[in-house]
């Protein structure tokens, strides 16, 4: 199942502690080629842990990250250079315009931009007339979309998103799935973390669902719901008379409300 | 296409041209760094015939250095980690060291902005002149005594992460300097405050600038003093860095 030929990230036997709690056991997955791939779970289930390792913001205490064949651990800068990051709470310097903080990542990921590219960039955007503002003077659907042009400016392999529609209109998520499937039909590849089963249900190819820092299950959003659509706990939980994703993902990591 | 890294002067220069953006951005702060400093050298006119030139201008600058070390470093660094924004430099292909390069080598214009700017009113203001030699050598000094307080900023932000603590810490500390640096150091606290001050940060960087003014003046003690002054930065830098977290959670 598992081609490693079309693997643009591999994460082997992740393990990460923060002292003596151990946030994510032996997580394995891979994310291919032309793929958007959801990693979800319910709060505190190890989803930014995860991501957060592959960003090289948490050392993880075993296991591999492989992006793009460069290991994250051995070549941190060149694994780095091969993904786009969002941050699930993206900031800048306040004093920054959002043309000085384009030119700022351009020039750190070594992509010339001449005022003719930044004027396309913020057409594309729809941010024209925004160039001149401060990024804290957008709005949150203005801000994803600076972000997301931001985390791919370079044309990286690999583009993660943590959480990337949180707070958005129901117009702004749509354009915003629009733009990552457009990032997949480029063949990069996508993994995004997501509480929403709708966003995970329309936009992803697959998932993986993670609870209590270890992975559950692997697989597309159909085949999850075909397989579990009989199981009696998740016909418990059922609540619109068809099974839905967001069912199964509570029959699997249950009902109680984390914090 | 095959994963390549910019190169770090590629990127060292796109931080820098946004640090000094932010900095200009900041230019109302930049000016009360500048105006206390001057204001002390102003005030401080009628004391420049019994106390020397060196002396005056030396003290003034202190308290530049001290206001670009514990006001402007300290607290923009734990604005932007409280804020995310050193997460989000840190997923991109730039070495940690670059991104706080950046944000040293703008201090390093403001020390050279302040020592100018304290020459310039010196010899306006207060006819003080230096030989060619203790131009050059106190913009030397100055760096040295900028960075033992860059590097007690540095220790405060690695020991404390709440960039509101951060702020109230930073400006006691800059208090405690200038009132006991203003009344210790002339031993109007008593001989053991007096003592105390000529060793405390304030001190040895007061004395190398005295020293390094009047070139022909340098003695052992100076010399003793610049070796406290590398110590410092050495301990408040190591400890500063090693406790540094990059996020304020």
């Amino acid at each position: 199942m598992n081609n490693q030929q079309d693997s643009i990230l591999t994460v082997s036997g992740l393990n990460v502690q923060y002292g003596s709690f151990t946030a994510v056991k032996d997580v394995s997955f891979d994310v291919r080629k032309g793929e958007i791939f959801g990693l979800l779970g319910p709060n505190g289930a190890g989803k930014t842990s995860t991501l957060s390792s592959i960003e090289g913001l948490v050392k993880f205490n075993a296991g591999s990250v492989i992006v793009d064949g460069f290991d994250a651990r051995e070549k941190p800068l060149y694994a780095r250079a091969a993904m786009g990051v969002q941050l699930q709470s993206t900031s800048f310097q306040p004093e920054l315009k959002v043309s000085e903080i384009l030119q700022l990542y351009a020039g750190i990921y070594g992509v010339p931009l001449t005022k003719d590219k930044l004027d396309e960039i913020l057409k594309e955007i729809k941010l024209e007339d925004a160039a001149s503002k401060k990024f804290g003077q957008l709005s949150g659907g203005q801000q994803q979309r600076v972000s997301l042009v931001i985390s791919t400016i370079h044309n990286p392999r690999l583009v993660l998103l943590d959480e990337p529609t949180t707070g958005l209109d129901p117009q702004s998520r749509r354009q915003l799935w629009e733009r990552i499937e457009a990032i997949r039909e480029r063949g990069h590849a996508v993994l995004l973390t997501t509480h929403s089963m709708e966003e995970a249900e329309s936009v992803c190819d697959r998932i993986g669902i993670i609870d209590h820092g270890k992975v559950i299950i692997i697989d597309t959003p159909q085949a999850l719901i075909e397989k579990y659509k009989n199981d009696p706990e998740v016909i418990a939980v059922s609540r619109r008379g068809r099974v839905t994703l967001e069912d199964v993902f509570i029959a699997l990591t249950g009902r109680a409300v984390r914090a | 296409m095959a994963t390549t890294i910019p190169k770090t002067s590629t990127a060292l220069s796109a931080l820098l041209r946004a640090d000094f953006t932010t900095q200009w951005r900041n230019r109302r702060s930049v000016v009360l760094v500048l105006l206390v400093p001057v204001i002390i050298l102003i005030s401080w006119k009628g004391l420049v015939e019994k106390l020397g030139g060196p002396f005056a201008l030396s003290n003034s600058l202190t308290y530049g250095l001290i206001a670009i070390g514990l006001m402007g470093y300290t607290n923009s660094i734990a604005r932007d980690r409280d804020k995310g924004v050193f997460q989000r430099l840190r997923v991109a292909p730039v070495p940690t060291w670059a991104i706080m390069m950046s944000r040293l080598f703008v201090q390093l214009m403001m020390i050279v902005l302040v020592t100018t700017a304290i020459f310039v009113v010196g010899y306006d203001y207060d006819k003080i002149t230096l030989t060619p030699t203790g131009y050059i050598i106190t913009y030397f000094t100055a760096t040295i005594g900028g960075a033992v307080y860059l590097a007690l900023g540095q220790l405060i932000v690695g020991l404390i992460k709440s960039p509101e603590t951060v702020n109230s810490t930073s400006r006691l500390v800059y208090f405690s300097f200038v009132i006991i640096g203003m009344f210790g150091g002339l031993g109007m606290l008593g001989k053991q405050v007096e003592e105390l001050t000529q060793w405390s940060p304030y001190g040895t960087v007061k004395n190398i600038m005295v020293a390094g003014m009047a070139p022909g003046t340098w003695n052992m003690t100076d010399t003793n003093a610049l070796l406290v002054t590398l110590g410092y930065i050495l301990v408040f830098a190591t400890i500063g860095i090693k406790k540094f977290k990059w996020e304020s959670k």
